[in-house]
């Protein structure tokens, strides 16, 4: 079907004699132009400028400078942007945009005159009885707020925004034709209104007068209300969102063990550096806790057994946290849970050096359990001081409940970790950041923390990706990283650790057990038996999925979406063959949306991903030039501080494939990088 | 881009009663204002069979619309009313789509000041196509003061609060402290022109 979309652009250029005139007695003009919105996007610079010194003709010599501004209404962004110009000396800003921007900036520059140089256009077709504002897409129905829906009185037809008169009660006597007296182009609102009830049997049920309360809503609600929606959106940090968090199907549910898998699929790498290397071969026998894989270098990480048995091949297998095929050592269990010589409890590790604690962190193959997958011992190992230790429990991630499970359970184990990681990193103080859609965790740590003075709980407010380094330290601390690629938390004295990584911090040193098991949430649609399980790496996800939906699954992926993750940041699976790794948080089932992510679909300019965006960022740059094939662009648009975080794509009301386009356009970025 | 606020259980039930029932609601503006818990409270009080519930992104889209009506398609057949909660957009756009069934929404919608652009704000733009924001110091006397006025306050601004709703600034008091600090006051002895209030869209 073929789409038409509305041009919603909010402004267009004061007609030249008025611009002339304000620039004559504005003195030297430093001109601000907003890169316009609401509007199909298909290049980054409307040539605005140009217009208007071609409008000014000589007076142009009294123009200081220009700048473009994407979204000047943002404030936060737009305010930062603007503070990086140079405005050299000039005595006025000049504007173009609409009012919101106009305003905005008479606000930012107190003691410099600001003037408009475009008006706002309405976008009503029977203006000027009321404005009818239009959706987060470029349809024509508009809505006009009134705070009164009439629409169940009306066929769901507006007549506010659609009768030039606003009537409300049936038409006036000046409809000819079915055309509205005022515009002969228009049909009459009223007509269409009774030609659609009567297609609905809904002729009989309007006979009642309506009248319309114009003093709704009031001033004072309508401002409580943005002052709410602007303290709700911007809690924390910059950028983010408030996804339904639907935790509740697993939130009270206990950690429990999942049987063994009959073969596991280990890979030799499940974390970020170098793949370890395998040190069994087919046909060697195996038990729980053995060294299967010995770190390659200082960034990588060693790999262990999960189960006892046989090795039968190190071959490739199709790996879950991206869509390739990774070298695995596959296990056949023998049924005897043996465990391995090596696996047996450190007395007086309280006694250990720091040096001692980070080998048996390398030795136990600990790497961030949060996702993240960075190995530990680097981690641990930051080339600056560092003086906070943030103890990450947000799991902001919808659905999962791993961090909300283990904080619950494992409390003690959990401090415990905290004290060996003080130890190592000789940090004083340390912080626990939980979300607070999890009041059980927030009181079993608070209580513990009494007992140590230098541990403090801190409940946050809920916003996703609150559990990103980041944010994490914007909020908590106040601090800002240097962006990414180069910029990490301990530039700002921080290191931040996930309460799983921790708990196995305290299992590896005290228990002696290497990572070979962790706890994942299984949650989403269609499953019988969501939960929180206890499951050995390389257990494959179909073993999972099959215990989880007490079926059969040959077809699951038809109506489904598997992902490894939670529902925002989760990898989707192509196939159930996978197995779960060091960084497997949970496994989410999504029943498919009915309108998926694509390449192909226009930007709209709703500015929705550049409010989420918690890097500062202007992600619809990343789209547009992802679609016209020109990923170098993206430089220029920092396309390398993009931090994944998956918020842009949620958010897009074009459901472009951001993330699939900011992956190509990093990927090209460091390859330009290296020359 | 704009606001709802969930309507009487009064007003809906009347609508609904032993009817089939299929549930169309709109998150797309999750992060602008959609009151989640009270629509929720507004469903569990609808007796009737619920055959479907799509909870969906950006019901304003019609190309996403017919998708979603593609996919409930034997649920929407079954049903006998259907309700949307969203904005008057949203519900606009379903409405049309579904042009001989019974569509209703479950919302009214409020308007937050600076939803033209991106967020809410504290001041405002009606779009009115002659901008005078050069005259007022950039603070919008058309979408500030309660009566339009153009050539300074009314008789009612009081302690530099409004009459018609002494909650509200009186921004013509706003105005005039503003330009007092840019040194700019003679500006307010200008008596413009009438304004166009017929100015036409684009």
């Amino acid at each position: 079907m073929e789409t038409h979309l509305e041009d919603y652009t909010k402004f267009r250029p004061k007609p030249a004699e008025e611009i002339s005139d304000v620039v004559r007695r504005a003195g030297r003009m430093f001109v601000i132009a907003c890169g316009k919105c609401y509007k199909v996007f298909e290049e980054e610079d409307e040539g605005q400028h140009n217009q208007l010194l071609e409008t000014l003709g000589d007076d142009s010599a009294r123009i200081a400078g220009h700048a473009r501004v994407d979204f000047l209404c943002n404030e936060i962004l737009s305010a930062k942007k603007i503070a990086g110009l140079e405005l050299g000396d000039c005595d006025s800003i000049g504007v173009m945009s609409c009012g919101l921007g106009v305003q905005f900036l008479a606000r930012l520059f107190e003691r410099t005159p600001v003037y408009a140089l475009s008006d706002s256009v309405a976008h009503s077709v029977n203006y000027p009885t009321d404005i009818g504002y239009h959706g987060v897409s470029l349809e024509a129905d508009k809505c006009a707020a009134c705070s009164q829906c009439y629409l169940n009185l009306t066929g769901g037809i507006c007549p506010i925004t659609n009768c030039a008169k606003g009537l409300l009660n049936g038409p006036c006597g000046g409809a000819t034709d079915g055309k509205c007296e005022v515009n002969s182009a228009v049909d009459c609102a009223w007509v269409r209104i009774h030609e659609r009830l009567g297609r609905r049997g809904e002729l009989s049920s309007f006979g009642y007068v309506q009248t319309r309360d114009y003093s709704r809503p009031s001033w004072k609600t309508e401002n409580q209300l943005s002052v709410q929606n602007r303290e709700y959106r911007h809690a924390g940090f910059y950028g983010g969102f408030h996804p339904l968090e639907k935790k509740e199907m697993t939130a009270d549910k206990r950690i429990e063990p999942l049987a063994e898998p009959k073969v596991a699929v280990i890979f030799l790498c499940q974390h970020l550096g170098k793949r370890a290397k395998p040190i069994v071969e087919p046909g060697d026998t195996v038990k729980v806790g053995q060294k299967i894989g010995e770190a390659d270098g200082f960034v990588s990480a060693t790999i262990h057994a999960s189960i006892s048995g046989t090795v039968v091949a190190v071959e490739e297998r199709p790996y879950p946290a991206a869509g390739r095929r990774e070298l695995a050592v596959v296990i056949e269990n023998d049924g005897r849970n043996e465990v391995h010589a090596s696996v047996q409890p450190r007395d007086g590790f309280e006694a250990l050096s720091r040096e001692d604690l980070l080998d048996i962190i390398r030795e136990s193959g600990i790497v961030g359990l949060g996702g993240a997958m960075f190995p530990t011992h680097v981690k641990f190992s930051p080339p600056k001081p560092v003086d906070t230790l943030l103890v990450n429990g947000c799991e902001c991630e919808p659905y999962l409940n791993t961090d909300n499970r283990l904080m619950i359970e494992q409390p003690e184990e959990i401090f415990a970790g905290i004290e060996i990681a003080r130890r190592i990193l000789g940090v004083d103080s340390v912080l626990i950041g939980v979300e607070e859609n999890k009041p059980e965790a927030i009181a079993t740590l608070s209580a513990l923390s009494e007992k140590h003075p230098s541990v403090q709980v801190v409940s946050l407010k809920t916003k996703y990706p609150q559990g990103a380094e980041r944010s994490l330290i914007k909020r908590l601390l106040d601090r800002d990283v240097p962006p990414p690629p180069r910029g990490l938390p301990f530039d700002v004295g921080v290191m931040v650790s996930n309460v799983g990584t921790l708990f196995a911090i305290y299992q590896a040193v005290a228990r002696g057990i290497p990572v070979f098991q962790r706890v994942i949430t299984v949650s989403g649609e269609g499953l019988s038996r969501p939960g929180n399980y206890l499951v050995r790496i390389g257990t494959p996800i179909r073993e999972i999925i099959q215990h989880c939906t007490g079926g059969d699954v040959e077809r699951l992926l038809d109506e489904y979406d598997v992902k490894m993750g939670g529902a925002v940041m989760g990898i989707p699976q192509e196939s159930l063959e996978s197995a779960v790794i060091k960084g497997t948080t949970g496994l989410t089932v999504l029943r498919k949306p009915a309108v998926p992510v694509s390449e192909e679909r226009d930007c709209i300019k709703c500015g929705r991903c550049v409010e989420v965006c918690p890097m500062h960022l202007y992600p619809l740059f990343y789209g547009l030039y992802g679609k016209q094939g020109d990923p170098g662009k993206t430089i220029e648009h920092k396309v390398e501080e993009c931090v994944e975080c998956g918020c842009c794509e949620y958010i897009c009301a074009s459901k472009i494939a951001l993330l699939s386009f900011i992956r190509q356009e990093k990927a090209y970025a460091r390859s330009a990088d290296k020359g | 881009m704009l606001a709802v606020q969930i309507k009487a259980k009064e007003e809906i039930l009347p609508l609904v009663s032993s009817k089939r029932i299929f549930i169309f609601e709109c998150l797309g503006c999750h992060d602008v204002y959609y009151p989640v818990e009270e629509a929720q409270k507004l469903i569990d009080s609808i007796d009737q069979e619920i055959v479907g519930r799509a909870t969906l992104d950006y019901l304003c889209h019609a190309d996403y619309d017919r998708e979603y009506i593609k996919a409930y398609a034997r649920e929407i057949e079954r049903a006998e009313v259907i309700l949307v909660f969203s904005c008057g957009v949203g519900a606009q756009v379903v409405s049309s789509l579904l042009d001989d069934r019974k569509v209703y929404t479950c919302c009214d919608t409020l308007y937050l000041a600076g939803f033209q652009g991106l967020t809410a704000k504290e001041f405002d733009c009606d779009q009115c196509g002659e901008c005078y924001l050069n005259y007022t110091g950039g603070l919008c006397p058309v979408a500030l003061c309660s009566k339009n006025l153009l050539n300074g306050p009314c008789g009612g601004s009081q302690g530099g609060k409004c009459e018609v709703d002494p909650d509200m600034p009186c921004v013509w008091q706003e105005i005039f402290d503003r330009l007092a600090g840019l040194g700019q006051l003679e500006t307010m002895d200008r008596l413009g022109p009438p304004k166009k209030w017929n100015v036409s869209p684009a």
